[in-house]
């Protein structure tokens, strides 16, 4: 078989699924922002109504600016946290490393909505932490700490999150060879800086991996901040959510995605320039 | 280099768990049964025991959904259901866009004892398309312990003394009802600037709030950790859950009203299998399988011999035996597309705003 | 390598991430044993009760079922996909590359809620019955893209010049892949696949949307959530879940410390 045969081999069928189950679904879907309604007669008027809607909300469009910092700081909190101990498992572990990799990762397995209940009992105002800061004196009356908040939002992702994170970032370090860093310490390269000379660059696709896996999904999230957000914690995500499940108005839900897209990959797009002027090699993006 | 056939063995054993499941997956049976679309609580042998006893093979299989716009969108899609439990307020809808059919009362030999003003409900231009099944209320629920004073209307919702302490039902109908009812619209007749001003009062709401609770769960508990004070559009149940822990509470009768829902049963144009639906929902109607559910959930129940065999306590608390009561609560009323459009885009547009 | 003799900065920063992701499942643990159907503080006492209802709850276990069955068939066919694509665009180079790349990514890029909407509608044009068939569908768009960056980004770090010298050496191509392409990505496929069955095993919009009748976990546990007095069941069950599943960890470390030669161990 020749090369053009093989390639075909293994691009052919990711390809053929990610057509036929992907592609063709999201342009239907993109083509709802112009259409009338979701069901039935409307689904077949065209009009660009939405468009003039969406345009017309500064409430959303502040909403959105909003999410994508709160993304945004979530995604570089989750790496910051996970690099130490992605880094620790890589180098300093030993053979048990996959093993106490993956006792990270086990505990989403539990359905993530019970895990955030249970968060809400440990900070809740009868919770373990209210109670003990209220033995101790610290605190007068009963009261919720963090929960409802934005902030709170913001804890409970990076809760989620960073063991999909550290994950990459693991199996980056992974593939360094500790001989390089070997050598460098021969040559008399202090420890830190063979870290930011070997290390750190050479891990930058796992960071850029992980940071990625954060910062989408996190703009479009909803379950969080509906479950520990409060009032003032609403994010972008949960009014599309809302469009498409409840107000059942898929053209706003589909044309408030595709706004939401577009933002993503401008800022994507900043990124990634912004790591070729520095000279990091993003390799996968 | 890490060592390679740790990492196999590791695939490997994915793998032969795997098989053994893939092998769990084949003893599954595909026969046809009845399909139920409903929210969970209800796929309770007890509610329908007497569908079990006249067919005892027919298989009955569930979809659940958690918001009646989910079984709306659901059904609309395509989805095959013989059954859906949505609430009379998206009656109108579905019959308007030809998705359920009509029933057939006299297949219904438990159908006499259903109350007149609710079994209206269940029609659309003098056809019955659902079968009421129970009711019950929006209304707030209060830790007495934690308030000064406990309030007793709507627009005490928005009184300072609560303020961080409030939280509302996430649901553009519930907020939108509620709201106008505290400044004395009527919610199913509003003017575009009663409208306007529903949103303006909404928002003035949040600085009251604590947040928006979505699942009953979560107003439970926040109730009865204590971290809510003022919970707005609970169901008795949450009543019933919460006054069971003993935690000091009481379910106010606002001065403009407790609003008011009915749920039913109502069959899907694409069912095939609307014989047995009729005999499911005649299951669920007879006197027993409510008075199941009454005594469970502390629901009113359609058929009003139902409150003889129901906890006297509750049946007072939510004068289950007084159908007249119903009168003076405010109905959830059948809203057309446009006018469900408008308040769940002026709820998005509250919650959006800062 | 060892040079410390107390435990390092690294293993204590590793422990309190533990404790921060277990804090949770210990609550709920203790809870599955709380004699009261609110989940809340104080605890009320000690109960069975919840066990006993579980046995019961058969809607409940079919959903487990369903879920790790959904979570493992369609891991591994989106691990396959996933890994396939990154060979071909790491190793190759083919017109429209970068656009193949773009959309394989874009699924990342997608709420849920919106890619389960748009394969409802799909799926209900075409006329295919909603199944588990149909939620696993939508989990293999979710996966695939991430296994193709995480099979990637471990690919990008080794020279294709390894596949060169092994095929000079005159394997054929597919015997490359097999004895050194893919042991050199094994650790990667192994993240992905477990990535891949964590996503699905708790995914809840997009199964949301496509489940039928076989309803998945998260999806029952969301809809329970209508019925307070029956959530200390599914408590339990997930107490349930997750004890076996971190006894089975440290069973399959066990194995594979046992199998694994004395000297290897001393060598790591």
């Amino acid at each position: 078989m020749n090369t053009r045969g093989r390639l075909w081999v293994l691009i052919g069928p990711p390809a053929i699924v990610l057509l036929a189950f992907f592609v063709l679904p999201m342009i239907n879907m993109g083509s709802f922002s112009l259409r009338q309604g979701s069901f039935g007669a409307a689904r077949q008027l065209w009009t660009i109504e939405h468009y003039r809607a969406f345009a017309a909300n500064e409430a959303f469009q502040r909403l959105l600016l909003r999410s994508t910092w709160l993304a945004l700081a979530t995604s570089l909190l989750t790496v910051i946290l996970a690099y130490p101990v992605a880094y620790h498992l890589a180098f300093k572990a030993g053979g048990r490393r996959m093993t106490l990799m993956m006792l990270l990762l086990v505990p989403a397995w539990t359905s993530f909505l019970l895990r955030i209940l249970a968060w809400k009992l440990i900070l809740g105002s009868e919770g373990l932490f209210s109670v003990a800061l209220q033995a101790l004196g610290l605190m007068q009356e009963p009261r919720p700490i963090l929960l409802y908040t934005p902030t709170a939002v913001v804890v409970a992702l990076v809760y989620s999150w960073l063991p999909f994170v550290a994950l990459p970032i693991f199996a980056a370090l992974q593939r360094i060879d500790v001989r390089l860093l070997e050598a460098a310490a021969d040559l008399g390269c202090p420890p830190w800086r063979a870290f930011v000379r070997v290390t750190l660059p050479l891990s930058v696709p796992g960071v850029a991996a992980g940071f990625f896996f954060v910062f989408i999904p996190t703009l479009g999230e909803w379950v969080t901040p509906a479950l520990v957000g409060g009032a003032d914690g609403v994010m972008y995500g949960n009014i599309i959510q809302d469009q498409f499940a409840r107000a059942l108005n898929w053209p706003m839900g589909s044309l408030m995605s595709l706004v939401m897209l577009a933002a993503m990959l401008g800022l994507l797009g900043l990124l990634v320039g912004l790591a070729r002027l520095l000279r990091l090699d993003l390799e996968v993006v | 280099m890490l060592s390679r056939r740790g990492w196999w063995r590791w695939l490997g054993m994915v793998l032969v768990l795997s098989s053994m499941l893939a092998l769990l997956g084949c003893g599954r049976g595909d026969a046809e049964g009845l399909v139920v679309l409903d929210w969970s609580g209800y796929e309770q042998e007890v509610f329908w025991a007497d569908f079990k006893a006249k067919h005892p093979d027919v298989p009955v299989e569930w979809t659940f959904f958690a918001d009646d716009s989910e079984a709306y969108a659901k059904l609309q899609s395509g989805f095959k259901a013989d059954l859906v439990h949505p609430n009379v307020s998206w009656l109108e809808i579905m019959v308007e866009n030809d998705m359920l059919q009509p029933i057939d009362t006299s297949k219904l030999s438990n159908w006499g004892g259903i109350m007149e003003p609710l079994a209206k409900m269940g029609q659309v231009d003098g056809v019955q398309y659902l079968v009421p099944w129970e009711w019950g209320y929006d209304s707030i629920l209060v830790r007495t312990d934690k308030v000064a004073e406990v309030p007793d209307s709507w627009a005490d919702l928005w009184d300072p003394q609560y303020a961080g302490h409030v939280s509302i039902l996430d649901s553009a109908e519930a907020a939108v009802v509620a709201a106008s009812l505290a400044l004395g619209y009527d919610p199913y007749a509003l003017t575009d600037a009663q409208l306007a001003s529903v949103k303006q009062k909404l928002i003035e709401l949040k600085p009251n709030l604590l947040g928006y609770w979505s699942d009953y769960t979560e107003i439970n508990q926040q109730i009865a950790s204590g971290e809510v004070w003022v919970g707005a559009n609970c169901w008795p149940d949450a009543y019933v859950a919460v006054a069971a822990a003993g935690v000091p509470v009481e379910y106010i009768t606002p001065q403009e009203g407790r609003i008011a829902w009915v749920y039913g049963y109502a069959i899907p144009k694409g069912s095939a299998n609307a014989d047995l639906a009729h005999d499911y929902i005649d299951a669920l109607i007879s006197v027993e399988s409510m008075a199941e559910m009454a005594n469970q959930y502390g629901y009113g129940a359609a058929n009003a011999e139902v409150a003889e065999l129901t906890d006297p306590q509750l049946v007072e608390l939510f004068n289950l035996d007084q159908p007249e009561v119903l009168s003076q609560s405010v109905f959830f009323q059948s809203l057309s597309e446009a006018q469900r459009a408008a308040w769940t885009q002026l709820w998005d547009e509250v919650k959006a705003s800062q | 390598m060892q040079r410390q003799r107390w435990p390092s900065l690294g293993a204590l920063y590793y422990a309190l991430l533990a404790l921060f992701m277990y804090l949770p499942i210990v609550v709920l643990v203790v809870f599955a044993f709380n004699d009261s159907p609110l989940m809340v503080f104080p605890l009320k006492g000690f109960t069975l009760q919840w066990f006993r209802a579980l046995g019961q709850a058969t809607e409940m276990l079919k959903a487990l079922r369903n879920s790790l069955l959904l979570g493992i068939t369609s891991s591994l066919v989106a691990t396959l996909l996933g890994t396939m694509a990154a060979i071909a665009t790491m190793r190759y180079r083919f017109a429209l590359k970068g656009l193949f790349l773009a959309v394989a990514s874009m699924p990342l890029v997608i709420p849920y809620v919106v890619l389960g909407v748009a394969l409802l509608i799909l799926f209900s044009t075409v006329g295919v019955p909603l199944s588990l068939f149909t939620v696993g569908v939508g989990h293999v768009i979710i996966s695939v893209p991430y296994v193709m960056l995480i099979v990637a980004a471990r690919l990008a770090g080794f020279p294709a010049s390894l596949e060169e010298a092994a095929q000079d050496l005159g394997a054929s191509y597919w015997l490359t892949l097999w004895r050194v392409v893919l042991p050199i990505a094994a650790p990667a496929i192994m993240s992905a696949f477990l990535t891949s069955f964590t996503t699905s095993f708790d995914e809840f919009a997009v199964s949301f949307f496509l489940t039928g009748t076989d309803t998945t976990l998260p999806v029952y546990v969301y809809s329970q959530l209508r019925f307070p007095n029956r959530l200390p069941i599914v408590v339990t069950l997930s107490a349930i879940v997750m004890v076996c599943s971190v006894a089975l960890l440290l069973l399959a470390e066990w194995l594979r410390t046992r199998g694994e030669p004395a000297t290897r161990r001393v060598k790591q």
